[in-house]
């Protein structure tokens, strides 16, 4: 009896922390539908001939540390990026593809230096690249400002 | 007049090279489209002072001997096809033969292209890529400081272990779970000409010493995401001297083996680098037709960095080296030789600090202050001079002032 009625009001501790769990749970989809929405501060563009509407971080990662130099229609990549001093550069190689710049230039320098492979091209502004993607096949890039943009692949970054 | 002449073939050498890395700058600022044709280089010239040792010169005077000037080019002539050469041109006084030579001159060929696997073929004039800092050795903004590890980057054998003429085949791999693997196999050989080898044999070898096909493999490995990055690399070498009729060296036969490990930590502010390695150097005859020598060497540097801001930062290293496991002191060294080659050639340590500091995106100054202890990594390394290397503990400072394009 001791134990049946313990059990019971164990059993409604329960369903409160169960009522109170889902209230919670409502208020943060609320709040991220309706508040600041969570996406990368830096968007990825491509070419129309990179002929994909999506792509991973670590697809990303690879591409940008050269260890993927082809599409998966085998159009070359051609990639333009904006100076490591650069703040968008900066927020890219942060919060998207999880690397610090320098770890980047490193790659770049090694791969320029030795003959092994060439890095990508540096373009002086948002508005050169957009321009360069636009005009190269295959070609990839980042901007920060996507209302200027048209004609181009603006891709889904799935983590 | 001699010594007038040399000097002015020095100088024009110099001016050469500066003036065609002036046209090919303006000609590189034109170059940031995504033509197939790409031109990169670097000019870098320092202050070096060293008291103590021959490590730059013999005289312990502060040095200009800190040039490097280099020119490349890439040119994408098919999709999976492309032409890459470099040239430079140094001057590191006693460390390494001063004057242009050509770094790479090779066909690179993608073989292989998918979105997990890469494999390039590379044939030519190539650079070694296998260990850390190898490939990026005499890129005065790309290594970590004006004079890397000799326990590892030993600066008498640079010109043998740049690179060489062969072939190099280059495998990448990426996994979405273990992470991305680089697995790197390559064959060449180095021409010595008769000034590198007075480099390394001393003036007093009159031969000619050939190096043999090598052969080299490494292997790097990246976790997902992580900021730690591990590599294994190992070289098999071999070199043949033929002595002359009137020679102080007879004929004989080195074999240079050489493994490493190395650890890797990049994070936002601090880096780590770690390269421990193993050496195995068999000496038969050169010195006497009955010579015979093997022994296995040991080392490793820990290095650290810290990003103080964007512009600084401040770097901190210690190396230490025995030529021979079996007498890390060199007293059995010095015994061999009935006391005319000290003990301290028997072993190399360095205590480094120094600092980077980027005034622009391409132009940069590095300075650094070297504590050494031993005489191990000091020209020519068959032939130590104890005459003028007398001293255990040396000292040195080096500033560099590069720019890049």
């Amino acid at each position: 009896m001791y134990f049946a009625r313990h059990t019971n009001n164990y059993a409604l501790l329960i369903n409160k922390d169960l009522v109170i769990n889902q209230i919670l749970f409502r208020l943060m989809v609320l709040v991220m539908l309706f508040g600041s929405p969570v996406t990368h501060a830096v968007d990825v563009i491509t070419n129309i001939s990179a002929d994909t509407a999506s792509i991973t971080t670590t697809q990303l990662r690879r591409i940008y540390s050269m260890r993927q130099v082809k599409w998966a229609n085998g159009v070359p990549i051609t990639i333009f990026v904006l100076s490591s001093t650069n703040t968008t550069h900066q927020k890219f190689c942060k919060e998207t593809l999880r690397l610090f710049p320098y770890q980047l230039d490193r790659i770049w320098n090694k791969l320029t230096f030795s003959g092994m492979g060439v890095a990508p091209t540096i373009v002086s502004s948002e508005k050169e690249l957009i321009k360069a993607v636009k005009s190269t096949t295959g070609a990839i890039g980042y901007i920060e400002n996507i209302d200027e943009v048209s004609d181009v692949n603006l891709l889904k970054i799935d983590e | 007049m001699l010594t007038c002449l040399k000097l002015m073939n020095k100088l024009n050498c110099k001016l050469l090279c500066w003036l065609g890395l002036i046209t090919f700058n303006s000609l590189a600022q034109d170059n940031h489209s995504a033509e197939p044709f790409k031109i990169h280089g670097f000019v870098a010239q320092g202050v070096i002072d060293v008291d103590g040792s021959n490590f730059v010169n013999n005289d312990g005077e502060i040095s200009l001997e800190l040039t490097e000037i280099g020119l490349n080019t890439s040119y994408k002539f098919a999709d999976d096809f492309r032409f890459a050469a470099q040239a430079v041109y140094l001057n590191g006084g006693n460390r390494y033969n001063e004057g242009l030579r050509v770094d790479y001159f090779l066909m690179d060929w993608n073989a292989y292209s998918s979105e997990k696997w890469q494999a390039n073929l590379f044939v030519g004039r190539i650079k070694n890529t296998h260990w850390l800092h190898s490939s990026t050795r005499d890129i005065p903004f790309a290594r970590p400081s004006i004079i890397l590890p000799q326990v590892v980057y030993f600066d008498g054998f640079r010109d043998i272990a740049v690179g060489g003429d062969g072939a190099a085949l280059k495998l990448t791999y990426n996994n979405d779970k273990y992470g991305e693997f680089d697995f790197n196999f390559s064959r060449s050989k180095s021409s010595i000409n008769s000034r590198d080898a007075e480099v390394i044999l001393s003036k007093l070898a009159q031969g000619n010493i050939e190096h043999n096909l090598d052969s080299q493999a490494s292997v790097y490995w990246r976790p997902v995401f992580s900021q730690w990055k591990f590599g294994l690399t190992l070289l098999d070498s071999e070199f043949n001297y033929d002595g002359e009729t009137l020679d102080f060296f007879v004929d004989g036969n080195f074999v240079f083996q050489f493994y490493t490990f190395n650890a890797v930590y990049e994070g936002e502010k601090w880096g780590f680098t770690s390269e421990l390695l193993q050496t195995r150097f068999l000496t038969e005859g050169f010195y006497t037709p009955q010579f015979n020598q093997d022994n296995l060497g040991q080392g490793g540097s820990f290095q650290t960095t810290y990003k103080v801001n964007q512009k600084l930062t401040l770097i901190g290293r210690y190396e230490k080296f025995y030529s021979d496991k079996g007498d890390k002191n060199g007293y059995r060294l010095e015994e061999r030789n009935f006391g005319m080659v000290p003990n301290y050639f028997g072993f190399q340590n360095d205590t480094m600090i120094g600092l980077s500091y980027n005034f622009a995106d391409n132009v940069r100054v590095n300075a650094e202050y070297h504590w050494m202890a031993g005489a191990a990594r000091l020209n020519p390394i068959v032939l130590p001079n104890p005459t003028v290397n007398n001293k255990e503990k040396w000292n040195m400072w080096a500033v560099q002032l590069m720019y890049w394009f």
